[in-house]
């Protein structure tokens, strides 16, 4: 691996001021991360997690704590212990050296309604470091990138909530980061919208070689563009791992029958699918093909009357049900006590 | 990354290798922190005189400076043609000066705070390479600049005025009224942006900030005013000082402008101590009250824009 990414974005090549770059290893460590705020609420509560470069989702329900990570890692909120790392450089000691390496887009609205979008984005080109002349190219470049060539000219008071988001996302990127740290950039967007954001995203992430972080509190929507998944509850780590292990694992099919539920959870357990009741269906992690055939020989053996058979979406509390049962198994009501049934 | 994005590229794609999709890197040098801060400070510094922004923001500071600088012009003709020059460097026209500037203050102040705080933009900022402090430092150091021009033009334009149309034996007396009129100018831009700035701060609304920062000059101005004058029974014109009661000499404390006004007319008013002039009374042995009075106003407007922006980084 080569530390060219950095170059250009750095004084000599790996270092921004006097530290030095991490480029190789991982884009983001925490380690015993814990913020409590004020009103003795604790956002974040001892989280580890080593982030990969590539695109990762950060998932987690509301108030999991995902946007105080993040605005952590900027170095915009001191932690209360432990400590927060961007490219091997101390978010809390060198925040202003991180935020040269980091582009950033809020969750919620930001952005002055009585400017162009090409003034506010040279505007925050500048900001960002860039002199006159540069910001002003690359707010164009920015512009183009997230598909706002044409308007650039309109007030931003003007804009669709999709265009806006797209401004957020172009402000974040015009002073060529290292790192995306975007919160939740699919807010308030339609179907469509979303997909089309999500797809900026991927390029982003894809071609254009930056890292990115990406909040959602759903994972089935964010899931197709992610090389990786940090799912965080109520301040903790839930599990980190790759896509491919996340969803492989997460994948579950729900059933549901008029009658005879327990005799079909232990016919299934007895078939090796390793079953697992929730209210009044069954949840069977889905392994392959063998999975859907064994559930259809359990419930012809019962002669059990199937009222419903689907791939369940894969939410965040059922990864944390699942993790709970796997690593706390002392505390199976945690689930039931602290998630509150969301969807 | 997908294979088949390899595969249109035609070449090998590796982490590190920039890519051509029309993404270009940015290659070139990088400003530092104080550059930044300087680049924002020049961004509001313009808004508040109205440049960079639409005709309707000109309306405003245009006026101003009009009104501001037409009685430099009116002086400099009557000198002209042979009357004595009747505004002074020190205190300009201290009514005019103190309406002005309350306008200026109270609409061109919100302009540069209260609309990052409406459209929460200030997360944008404090994602960049600058410290917490650095935004209202910016801001306030535009806002000084803006009002420091406003009061010190007309004071220039006077003395050209002036020593353009009288004889050249009134160029040094015209000078050093000029310097010492300058350096008076800066107190009152430095002292009145600061309280303003940090007022205009206070709320997202920007017709809130406004009546905030309006009511607050002209409450002081009107309530020192007034207890001047009950102080030593009735208006002026003044007593010699000798004889003006410590309530009307301490009145003044009351507001920024008579505050800085009062300051002015102790340095000003020593060698004629006798003459009835300047709108407020010499604060005669009073003086390091007034001197106090300005640092703890410069102190509070320098606290408040602190508290102000550390609280709206963290929670927003
Ligand atoms: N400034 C603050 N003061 C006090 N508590 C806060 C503050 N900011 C956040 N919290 C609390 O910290 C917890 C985590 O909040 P955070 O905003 O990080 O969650 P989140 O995952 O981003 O949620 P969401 O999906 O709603 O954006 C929540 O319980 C929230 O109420
Ligand atoms: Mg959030």
């Amino acid at each position: 691996m080569t530390t060219g990414p950095l170059e250009g974005v750095t004084d000599s090549g790996g270092t921004v001021g006097k530290l030095a770059v991490h480029a190789d290893g991982p884009v983001i460590q925490t380690q015993a991360l814990t913020k409590r705020y004020r009103s003795d609420v604790t956002a974040l509560d001892g989280l580890t997690v080593s982030v990969a470069p590539g695109i990762t989702g950060l998932i987690g329900a509301n108030g999991a704590g995902k946007s105080t990570l993040i605005k952590i890692l900027l170095g915009l909120l001191e932690p209360t212990t432990g400590r927060a790392m961007v490219f091997g450089i101390d978010c809390g000691r060198h925040g202003e050296q991180i935020r040269t390496l980091i582009g950033y887009m809020p969750e919620h609205d930001c952005l002055p309604p009585d400017v162009t979008a090409t003034e506010f984005v040279t505007h925050m080109g500048r900001m960002s470091g860039l002199p006159a002349t540069s910001a002003k190219e690359r707010a164009a470049e920015s512009l183009r990138h997230v598909g706002l060539h044409e308007e650039r000219y309109r007030l931003v008071g003007t804009y669709s909530t999709g265009m806006k988001q797209r401004v957020k996302l172009a402000q974040a990127l015009v002073g060529d980061p290292r790192l995306l740290l975007l919160d939740e950039p699919t807010n308030g967007l339609d179907p469509a919208g979303r997909s089309e954001m999500l797809d900026l995203i991927s390029r982003i992430g894809t071609e254009f070689g930056i890292s990115i972080v990406v909040a959602s509190h759903l994972l089935g929507e964010i899931e197709r563009i992610c090389d990786h998944i940090v799912a965080i509850e109520a301040g903790r780590l839930l599990r980190a791992d790759t896509i491919t292990s996340f969803t492989g694992a997460s994948r579950m099919l729900r059933v549901e029958v008029d009658e005879g539920i327990q005799a079909l959870e232990d016919e299934l357990a007895r078939r090796g699918l390793s079953p697992r009741r929730q209210q009044r269906s069954i949840l069977v992690p889905l392994v392959g093909d063998a999975t859907f055939d064994a559930i259809r020989d359990a419930l012809a053996d019962l002669r059990a009357p199937l009222s419903r058979l689907e791939l369940s979406r894969h939410s965040v509390e059922e990864l944390f049900r699942e993790s709970a049962g796997a690593q706390a198994p002392g505390q199976p009501d945690l689930v039931t006590t602290e998630v509150p049934d969301v969807r | 990354m997908s294979a088949d994005s390899a595969m249109t590229d035609g070449a090998p794609r590796a982490r590190g290798v920039i890519h051509d999709r029309g993404y270009r890197r940015y290659e070139g040098p990088r400003l530092g922190r104080v550059q930044i801060v300087r680049a924002l400070m020049w961004h509001s510094f313009r808004s508040a005189l109205g440049i960079g922004r639409g005709p309707k923001a000109k309306i405003l500071p245009v006026i101003a400076f009009v009104v501001m600088c037409l009685p430099a012009f009116v002086n400099a003709f009557a000198v002209a043609r042979g009357a004595p020059r009747i505004v002074t460097y020190q205190s300009y026209l201290f009514p005019l000066r103190v309406i002005v500037l309350t306008i200026f203050a109270a609409v061109q102040g919100p302009e540069l705070v209260s609309r990052d705080l409406r459209s929460k933009v200030l997360p944008l900022y404090f994602s960049r390479p600058m410290r917490r402090g650095d935004y209202p430092l910016a801001k306030y150091l535009a806002f000084a600049g803006a009002c420091l021009l406003l009061v010190e033009l007309p004071l220039v334009l006077l003395y050209l005025g002036t020593i353009a149309s009288s004889h050249s034996n009134a160029i040094w007396p015209n000078t050093r009224g000029l310097l010492g009129g300058l350096a008076i100018g800066l107190l009152w831009a430095v002292v009145v942006s600061a309280i303003g700035l940090a007022l205009a701060s206070l709320s997202p609304r920007r017709a809130y900030a406004t009546g905030v920062v309006a009511i607050y000059f002209f409450l002081t101005l009107t309530l020192a005013q007034i207890i001047r004058q009950i102080a030593q029974q009735g208006p002026a014109p003044f007593p010699p000082p000798q004889t003006i009661p410590a309530g009307a000499r301490l009145a003044s404390l009351i507001s920024p402008f008579t505050t800085v006004e009062s300051i002015t007319q102790w340095f000003a008013g020593q060698p004629k101590r006798f003459q009835p002039a300047g709108p407020v009374p010499d604060p005669g042995s009073y003086l390091p009250a007034y001197i106090l009075m300005a640092v703890v106003l410069l102190a509070a407007g320098f606290a408040i824009l602190a508290v102000r922006y550390r609280k709206a980084g963290a929670t927003s």
